[in-house]
């Protein structure tokens, strides 16, 4: 028998219009109308995600600070309360057991978002490596909803269902707010490349899913204005992807250390102590023997997760991690591990397609040109 | 032509359950893939044909489809040679979802066998029993 699958509070909602995937034991949207259109939604004007199968712990308590810059490898001891960073925390090997965004609620309260595939193994971890410190540690997971709306009319779309002025909320800062008469927690933070917010929606368990219901609804409405699709998970892996954000379990995993991920501006080396701190100045001293890349197809051909890299002479290099098809830059693009002395913009390889070898660049993080694409862009879209 | 669950089957055309179609014209064939195949693949952005004078073997791999999430082998409805190939489905692989059993066509194919291996298809009537077992 198979255990039974885990719903959203929107599960009612995705039934009647997604086409429905499993994902980490959730029944989750992995398309409404099409990831192509949901895509370019995103990119060009915006849309909306139900993100609430995540994981959510919130940690507390007089020693919140120290404890979780020792399980996490970036600094929270420089940020303020309502800031939030993107960090990985790692096992003593400097293997990365899950990446995430880490918020600052109060000067003694945390609050972890991560992966859906890992709950479990994430609060077991950080549960497991609290003892004898003055720290409370609760899973919340199931009592919080939580959607995210990306894209360059995000803040006009919600700024139509707000009272505050969402215009003075920087990128990856936080803090509580009002959507449609509902309470929220909001943070300018998201896993598109574009700009966006994160929203919680507090004491929303799955038999209460009214609250949750509700702002969905009145964020679609808010947004026809300006062309807002609902997004499934489809089209949020080809965005990150195409934003070279890294997807745990295909990029990053208990193999990859930070540094090789490229992830190094988040492992801060010279902290005090913390888990994977010794594997890691280790690793960085001797150097490393193989990056983190992202590779764009010449021509034809699609690269998928799984697909062995070759050098130009044919010598099998490494292997991709993630691939896709770009539904922006209409070619192939993928992201994978090849040795350090290759791993540099311009370097041509090969990726095998079934049984062909197809030319391929190194190339730079995003894909798409960031002075036109993605929450720095310049033109006004 | 029927619906089935929203998929079309039309008179006229041979069937494989491997999702291709085959319509005899004269002493030749032409090949694509059904309505119920672009339905499941959805958005499919690459399709990867070999050229005219390929040999191709019925219930073997010719070629692939892929859409944004998934990749398909393409299995040949019959064996012959390859007289034509749809040049314009390789650059506007979006047709296969729009006009599947017209402009989207694959190959022409001179068949090696025809008349055996017409045995092994569905024509119309069989063919739409078959869609009503397939999930949606």
């Amino acid at each position: 028998m198979t255990a039974q699958a885990k719903k959203t509070q929107l599960y009612e909602i995705h039934k009647k219009t997604a086409k429905l995937t499993m994902f980490a034991g959730f029944e989750m949207p992995l398309l409404y109308e099409g990831i192509i259109a949901e895509h370019l939604a995103v990119r060009d004007n915006v849309g909306v995600f139900d993100i609430s199968h995540m994981g959510r712990v919130t940690i507390s308590g007089a020693d919140a600070e120290r404890f979780v810059n020792y399980v996490i490898t970036n600094d929270v001891s420089k940020l303020a309360p309502n800031n939030a960073q993107y960090s990985v925390m790692c096992n003593e090997k400097g293997g990365i057991i899950d990446d995430f965004v880490v918020y600052r609620l109060e000067p003694e309260t945390f609050m972890i978002v991560f992966n859906a595939s890992n709950r479990k193994k994430d609060y077991d971890w950080i549960s497991g490596n609290s003892k004898n410190l003055g720290v409370e540690i609760k899973d919340v997971s199931d009592d919080v909803a939580m959607f995210a709306v990306q894209g360059p009319k995000a803040e006009k779309t919600l700024q139509a269902i707000s009272t505050a002025d969402l215009g003075k909320i920087e990128r990856f800062k936080c803090g509580s707010s009002r959507l449609a008469d509902v309470d929220v927690f909001m943070a300018r933070t998201g896993y598109t490349g574009e700009d966006g917010f994160e929203i919680f929606v507090w004491d929303s368990p799955l038999i209460k899913p009214d609250k949750a219901v509700k702002l969905w609804n009145a964020i679609l409405e808010a947004g026809k204005a300006y062309g807002i699709l609902p997004c499934g998970l489809g089209a949020r892996d080809t965005l990150r992807l195409e934003a070279g954000l890294c997807l745990y379990g295909n990029d990053i995993d208990e193999n990859t250390t930070p540094l090789e991920a490229g992830l190094g501006f988040v492992a801060k080396l010279q902290k005090e102590d913390f888990i994977g701190k010794t594997a890691l100045v280790a690793q960085k001293a001797e150097g490393l023997k193989r990056k983190r890349v992202a590779v764009k197809m010449a021509g034809e051909g699609i690269p998928r997760s799984g697909f062995e890299i070759y050098d130009e002479k044919g010598l099998k290099v490494g292997q991709l991690t993630s691939g896709t098809f770009s539904p922006l830059l209409r070619c192939g693009i993928g992201m994978g591990y090849v040795p350090t002395s290759l791993a540099q913009e311009g370097s041509h390889v090969k990726v095998k397609i079934r049984d062909k070898l197809a030319d391929a660049t190194i190339v730079s993080l995003p894909f798409y040109d960031p002075e036109k694409y993605g929450f720095r862009r310049k033109t006004a879209p | 032509m029927v619906k089935i669950d929203g998929v079309e089957v039309k008179e006229g055309f041979y069937y494989s359950k491997d999702f291709e179609w085959l319509k005899v014209e004269g002493d030749k064939v032409r090949v694509g893939v059904t309505d119920y195949a672009q339905k499941q693949l959805r958005e499919i952005v690459y399709a990867e044909l070999p050229g005219p004078g390929t040999a191709i073997t019925q219930n073997t791999p010719y070629g692939t489809v892929e859409s944004v999430k998934a990749v398909s082998d393409l299995v040949a409805p019959v064996s012959g040679e390859i007289l034509e190939v749809n040049t314009e489905v390789q650059s506007k692989p979006e047709l296969l979802n729009e006009d599947p059993f017209g402009k989207a066509w694959l190959l022409v194919v001179k068949p090696a066998n025809l008349q055996a291996e017409l045995a092994n298809l569905m024509d119309f009537n069989k063919a739409v029993e078959w869609h009503k077992t397939l999930g949606k």
